[in-house]
């Protein structure tokens, strides 16, 4: 089992969020999410199925538009060429580009955005696609393609990386591995990561610090120890402070 | 962070890829070579027999063109294409970004929506180019029979092709933009084809105004290339038409933009298309490529005419169905609207067909006025109209030695069938096996 860090990290963070709203016709589906992402770590955005987790992530990367809020960096609020400067996002349940082969997306990714080809290798080893380079995107299986889309994510320029669901797919070694993957590629000099991960023993096993999400609306922020504590001050103080039994007492 | 600069290049190749991994494509390129053998096969045959072949009597194709009598029938194949085949590999083309999410990760590249749009306009166009390759080879089995070509008439039938083939794929690619599923994109583009088709048929039921708007639905744009006739009204709509149709693509593939924000700067874009539209409308010049000039009266009669200074009304009592009047409209007026900006012409008429008019004495009647002088004919030939014409200004008529004794060509298509039904789609077959192996 991969350690969670216990680092410290800038207090300033890289980029805010800060009261986002999304609306589906009645429905709001992110009700005035505010959270703030520090600069080296590796957030989790902690919620069940159907809290609002992809919402929130659509919006973060520019794929939906925001009905009220704004995202920040240094706070002020970020121009869409600037956020696109900032984060790079990996949506969940995508098959990019199923005609072509692996390495023909990794080419093209890294060309487009002009991300670090010197990582290249190691991220493709990382994620053992070595064997796989000729094969296509739409051949692929579930996991298979989850890792290729988490290295085309690595490979990026951009210092935040903002992936939906990086999990969903892999099997309980997978997940492990990759968890400590992206581990090491995080932290003050490196990586910035956003995860949203439904899964709350996945989240333990890799994020700093947690955002906890349900029905659209932000219940806590903060490092375990912090959410304890947040629990315990609204009178729902939780016995053996595990990442699930506090998500149980906020939400 | 500073993203590089190049990413175009990147997209560009990528469009490509994309393209040639669409069966749409290839299905597209596959049809092609039968679609324009079985239009070429047939032209040459025709013209063949008209020109004496099996013992048909000589003479009868020495006023034949190559234009009208292969040329416009052996590229009638491409308006097929650009119909019913193209939109829909830009569809594919639009709508497989969305549909796998690779547009999700393209749009975060810090590129302009024109810009991506651009890219796949020039893949189009590429595609659009070599499936030219097609008729091309007609005209090269043409001038191997000995057939004439008079480049620029051929040039503009291209030209033409090229300009339809640009609104087809831009009309496939915005709506493959504004909807959801490719499915309801292909339904929207057949709509808007069969509206364009509609328009015609009112046109020549009811005239007027429709036969105007109906001067600019893509088939009648084609069909004036199809004469070597090239008028700048045209070209400028049609370029209104594509770049219109493009920019409602890249407005509506941006997922991050408000629907709503998205509707104003369609609304935008309609209004900006409608302001280059209706003044283009009006732009006068045109160029007449085809070899025996048949959207011009003779030079000598030109210069003759160009003489009257003065306005000439001409006003038709011929109902919009009625076959004199679209004779007399296709073989005189347009024309004359060429040579003399200062002509007014208007149409009468209280039926659509004119049937039940015959009875009407004045039907049929056709008057020309001048300088306050009136006079009436019945006559639809143009030589009936240059004479009442220049009787009218007091012209003498000019002698036209000027005939066009055309190019006939007695020779079946030799090999034509092995190219288009053989050749054609084994080098298609060979380009696919190649490409995926290759992969």
């Amino acid at each position: 089992m991969v350690e969670a860090r216990t680092a410290d990290y800038p207090s300033f963070p890289l980029m805010s969020i800060n009261n986002l709203t999304k609306r589906y016709g009645f429905v709001t589906a992110a009700d005035h999410v505010s959270f703030s992402i520090r600069e080296g770590e590796i957030l989790g955005l902690i919620g069940p199925n159907g809290s609002g987790k992809t919402t929130v992530f659509e919006c973060i990367g520019g794929v939906a538009p925001l009905d009220e809020g704004a995202i920040l960096g240094n706070g002020k609020p970020l121009t869409a060429p600037e956020r696109n400067s900032i984060l790079f996002y990996l949506p969940d349940a995508i098959t990019p580009w199923p005609a072509q082969s692996i390495g023909w997306a990794l080419d093209f990714m890294l060309g487009l955005f002009g991300g670090d080809g010197t990582l290249s290798r190691e991220v493709v080893d990382c994620f053992e696609l070595s064997g796989l380079m000729h094969r296509r995107m739409g051949e692929l299986s579930k996991g298979q393609r989850k890792r290729v889309l988490l290295a085309i994510g690595l490979l990026m320029p951009q210092p935040l990386f903002v992936a939906d669901e990086p999990f969903e797919g892999l099997d309980l070694r997978q997940t492990r591995e990759i968890a400590g993957t992206l581990r090491s590629f995080a932290g003050p000099g490196k990586r910035t990561m956003l995860l949203s991960i439904h899964q709350i023993s996945d989240a333990a096993r890799v994020c700093d610090r947690f955002v906890l999400l349900s029905e659209g609306k932000v219940r806590g922020e903060g490092t375990l120890a912090e959410l304890s504590e947040l629990a315990a001050s609204r009178g729902r103080a939780v016995k053996e402070p595990s990442l699930e039994e506090v998500f149980l007492a906020l939400t | 962070m500073r993203l590089r600069s190049s990413g175009f290049w990147w997209l560009l190749s990528k469009e490509w890829a994309e393209l040639l991994s669409s069966w749409v494509w290839w299905v597209f390129l596959l049809l092609m070579g039968p679609l324009v053998g079985v239009s070429f096969v047939s032209a040459v045959h025709t013209y063949a027999e008209a020109s004496g072949l099996h013992g048909t009597s000589a003479g009868v194709g020495e006023a034949f063109s190559p234009l009208v009598g292969i040329w416009a029938p052996t590229f009638s194949a491409c308006e097929v294409a650009a119909v019913f085949l193209l939109p829909f590999v830009a569809i594919r083309l639009m709508a497989g970004d969305r549909q796998s999410g690779a547009l999700k990760l393209e749009l975060q590249h810090p590129m302009s929506a024109f810009t991506r749009i651009a890219a796949k306009a020039l893949v189009l166009l590429a595609g659009w180019l070599i499936a030219l390759l097609a008729p091309m080879m007609a005209v090269v089995l043409w001038k191997s029979y000995g057939g004439s070509i008079y480049a620029p008439e051929v040039a503009t039938v291209i030209l033409g092709h090229v300009l339809n083939a640009g609104i087809a794929a831009a009309l496939g690619c915005a709506t493959a933009s504004i909807a959801e599923h490719p499915a309801t994109a292909a339904i929207l583009t057949l709509t808007v084809t069969v509206g364009s088709w509609i328009v015609t048929f009112i046109a020549a039921v009811h005239g007027g105004f429709w036969e105007q708007i109906d001067d600019y639905t893509p088939t009648l744009m084609v069909a004036e290339f199809q004469h070597g006739l090239i008028r700048l009204d045209v070209l400028l709509i049609a370029a209104a038409f594509i770049l219109a149709g493009f920019a409602l693509a890249a407005i509506w593939m941006r997922l991050g933009v408000a629907v709503r924000r998205r509707v104003y700067e369609s609304v935008i874009v309609a209004v900006i298309a409608i302001i280059v539209i209706f003044p283009s409308a009006f732009a006068r010049p045109t160029w007449d490529m085809s070899e025996n000039r048949m959207n011009s009266f003779s030079r000598d009669d030109e210069q003759a005419l160009s003489r009257i200074r003065s306005p000439l009304r001409i006003e038709v009592h011929l109902a919009p169905e009625d076959p004199r009047r679209v004779d007399l409209e296709n073989r005189t007026l347009a024309k004359l609207r060429r040579v003399m900006p200062r002509v007014h012409i208007e149409y009468v008429s209280a039926t659509s067909i004119g049937l039940f008019e015959q009875a009407n004495p004045g039907y049929g009647e056709i008057w020309y006025e001048l300088e306050g002088h009136r006079t009436m004919t019945r006559a639809v030939t143009p030589e009936a109209a240059l004479d009442t014409i220049y009787g009218l200004a007091g012209i003498t008529p000019p002698s036209n030695d000027e005939t066009f004794r055309g190019h006939p060509l007695a020779v079946p298509p030799w090999g034509a069938t092995i190219v288009f039904y053989g050749v054609w789609p084994l080098a298609v077959a060979v380009w696919f096996i190649t490409e995926r192996r290759l992969r």
